[in-house]
Parts: structure tokens; sequence; C-alpha cells
């Protein structure tokens, strides 16, 4: 072994490491989930390929690089022609194959994709389905996983089946990272710091003291201490008010029984059907 | 407590009330939900009113116990 070995493979696999890290840049995020099949082959294949040129100093670099970035660019430029054709999409990236419509397995599709019915049964348990009677339909997608759709009766309830309404949450911004203070999520949720330092007073704790604070939709601070022997209140303002609306509520209910006087009366009823009605409207906001 | 002062507490516990959902209606983040407050807020203020005049009707009628 000559002398200048060692040195040229530190050069090599350092020059690669750059090389594809730029190239998986390039080709984005999708490589890494492996969403078809090429992109599957082309991702090993460019790992071989440079370990190949690392290891093989006989090889030369500059055919390496060429058909890494060949592959690489190849998969940037299928992505974007499936992106603009459809019949191409279906070509490369495959279509889902039905295996159960209407309730019913599709025998000629499972043998298509050359599905065993013990391999679907997994399939299917790993979906948490146990019952091949409870599933109304399911795709096997070109990724190899399979979608499963239950039937209404057997899919969780929801609000909407209860036709409640419920308050559309937004995600809630992390504010406070080990007893600091992030100033982005703090100013993307509409607060500053000293509506912070009033919370935290509230709370009764110092900065320091907290591993993790976030605010809700609700604009309500909830926090994590790093002593976790110390009890946080939990915000109580939006229960409260409910109640005190519906204690205004019963109050005007028992004046307007108490009251003698005709028109006080319809007055007091009227504002207690109007105190009914906002308790109605309030209470997906003010509940939890 | 005469009835006055009890309907008088009410006033007042209205009054909390519309406070409360002012402060949410700038805290909260969703839109849907401020319309929602400022339409209670706006409630509110009806019932105050209502309860300001029989506050004062009633202490026409039992002005003994009318607060100094």
């Amino acid at each position: 072994m000559e002398l200048a070995d060692p040195i040229d493979i530190i050069f090599r696999s350092f020059l690669f490491i750059l090389i594809l890290f730029l190239i998986t840049k390039i080709v984005g995020k999708k490589q890494i989930s492996q969403i078809t099949f090429f992109e599957y082959v082309s991702g090993i294949t460019v790992g071989s390929i440079a370990a190949e040129v690392i290891t093989g100093l006989e090889s030369n670099i500059s055919y390496g690089i060429m058909s890494i970035l060949i592959f690489g660019l190849t998969a940037v430029l299928v992505d974007f022609t499936a992106l603009k054709s459809k019949k191409f999409r279906d070509i490369v990236e495959g279509r889902g194959t039905v295996f159960i419509e209407d309730g019913k397995i599709q025998e000629d599709n499972l043998k298509k994709e050359r599905y065993s019915t013990d391999e679907l049964g997994s399939l299917l348990r790993r979906q948490n389905v146990f019952r091949v009677a409870d599933v109304e339909f399911a795709v096997l997608e070109p990724t190899g996983d399979l979608s499963v759709l239950l039937k209404k009766e057997n899919r969780p309830l929801t609000p909407k089946d209860l036709q409640l309404t419920v308050a559309d949450e937004k995600v809630p911004q992390t504010i406070i990272m080990d007893g600091k203070v992030l100033n982005d999520p703090l100013a993307k949720s509409g607060k500053n710091r000293a509506w912070l330092n009033i919370e935290l007073q509230k709370l009764g704790v110092t900065i320091d003291n907290v591993f993790l604070g976030q605010v809700d939709s609700f604009g309500e601070l909830t926090v994590d201490l790093y002593d976790d022997k110390i009890q946080v209140p939990s915000p109580q303002e939006r229960p409260q008010v409910m109640a005190l609306l519906k204690k205004c509520q019963a109050d005007l209910e028992l004046f307007s029984l108490g009251t003698d006087s005709e028109g006080a009366k319809k007055m007091y009823k009227r504002n207690s059907q109007k105190l009914t009605e906002a308790i109605e409207k309030l209470s997906p906001y003010l509940n939890g | 407590m005469t009835v006055a002062a009890n309907v008088n507490q009410c006033l007042s516990t209205i009054k909390g009330i519309e406070a409360q959902l002012s402060l949410f209606a700038l805290n909260f983040q969703d839109e849907k939900a401020r319309v929602v407050l400022h339409e209670s807020m706006m409630l509110m203020e009806e019932i105050k009113k209502d309860l300001q005049t029989r506050i004062t009707e009633l202490e026409l009628e039992e002005p003994q116990y009318k607060k100094t």
C-alpha cells in the first residue's frame, strides 16, 4: 500500500459526503420516504456508487460524480414530469390496487399483486382491523401500505356524528423552552413579554423554573416546571365565566318568579332567555 | 337582603362576565370564536340596560332600602 492511499480515501470520503448531501438536498424529502419503486432503486444505486468510488481507489472520481449526478437529476426530472402528467405518474409511481370494495374481497386483484389471504389479514391487523366484515373499502398503496376505510358504524365517533359544535383549535405555540423565551413563536401567538410576565406571575412561577411553556389558541399559558413537586394550577377562567353565566340565568329565573309586577316578570324572562342563548353559543369555547 | 340588592348583585355579575368576555375576545386566536364572543357581549349589554332600569324602579318602590 502506498503512502498516498489513506489520504486519498479521506479526500474521497469527504468529497462524496458533500456530494451525497447536495444530491439529497436537491432530490428532497421524497427520496427518504421512498414513495416509489424508482426512487427506492435510485437511492440505493447512488449509495452504492459512492461506496464503490470511495474505497475502490483505482476507479475514477469524476466518473463516480457523473453517475451520481445523472441518477440524482433523473430522479428530480421524473418527479417534475410526474407532477405534470397523470399518465406518466401512473406508470412511474404506480397505482393503488383495490383489495376490498363494498365490503367484498377482490380475489383477482389480490392474485394480481401476489398477496395471499394471510398477508391481507396481516396488513389489515396492522391497521387494527381484525374482522374483514368491518371493512368497507381497502386499497394497497404503491408504497405497499394498506389504507382501510371502515364501515360507518365501525368508525370512531366524532363530534360531527353527535352534532356538536366544537371550537376550532389552532396549533399551540411553544414560547418557553429550557427557561428561555422564544421570541418568534411569542410574536406569532400575538403576545409579548409583558403579557408573559403577568401570566407567569399569576401561576406563581419564575421563568428560570419553566422547562416548557405553551400557549394555545385560547391564549392560555400552560407550563411544565423543572421542579415536579410544584403543582401548577390549570387555567380556570373559561369554566368560571360559564358558571357565572349559569348562575345569572338561574337568578333571573328566580326574580321572574318572585316579582308581582307583570312587566318586570316579562323583562326577567326575556333576559333569562338571552342568557340561555349566550350559554348555548359560548359553550364550545368556554367548556374544557 | 332586599330584592333591589339581589338584582344589583346580579347586575354586577353580568358586568364581570362582560369584562371577561372582552378579555377572551382579545386572547382567542380563532376568528369565529371572537365573533361569538362579541355577539354575547352585546347580549350582556342589553341585559345590563334592562336590569339597570329595574333597579331604578325598585329603588323608587322601596326608598327606605336605598343605599346611601
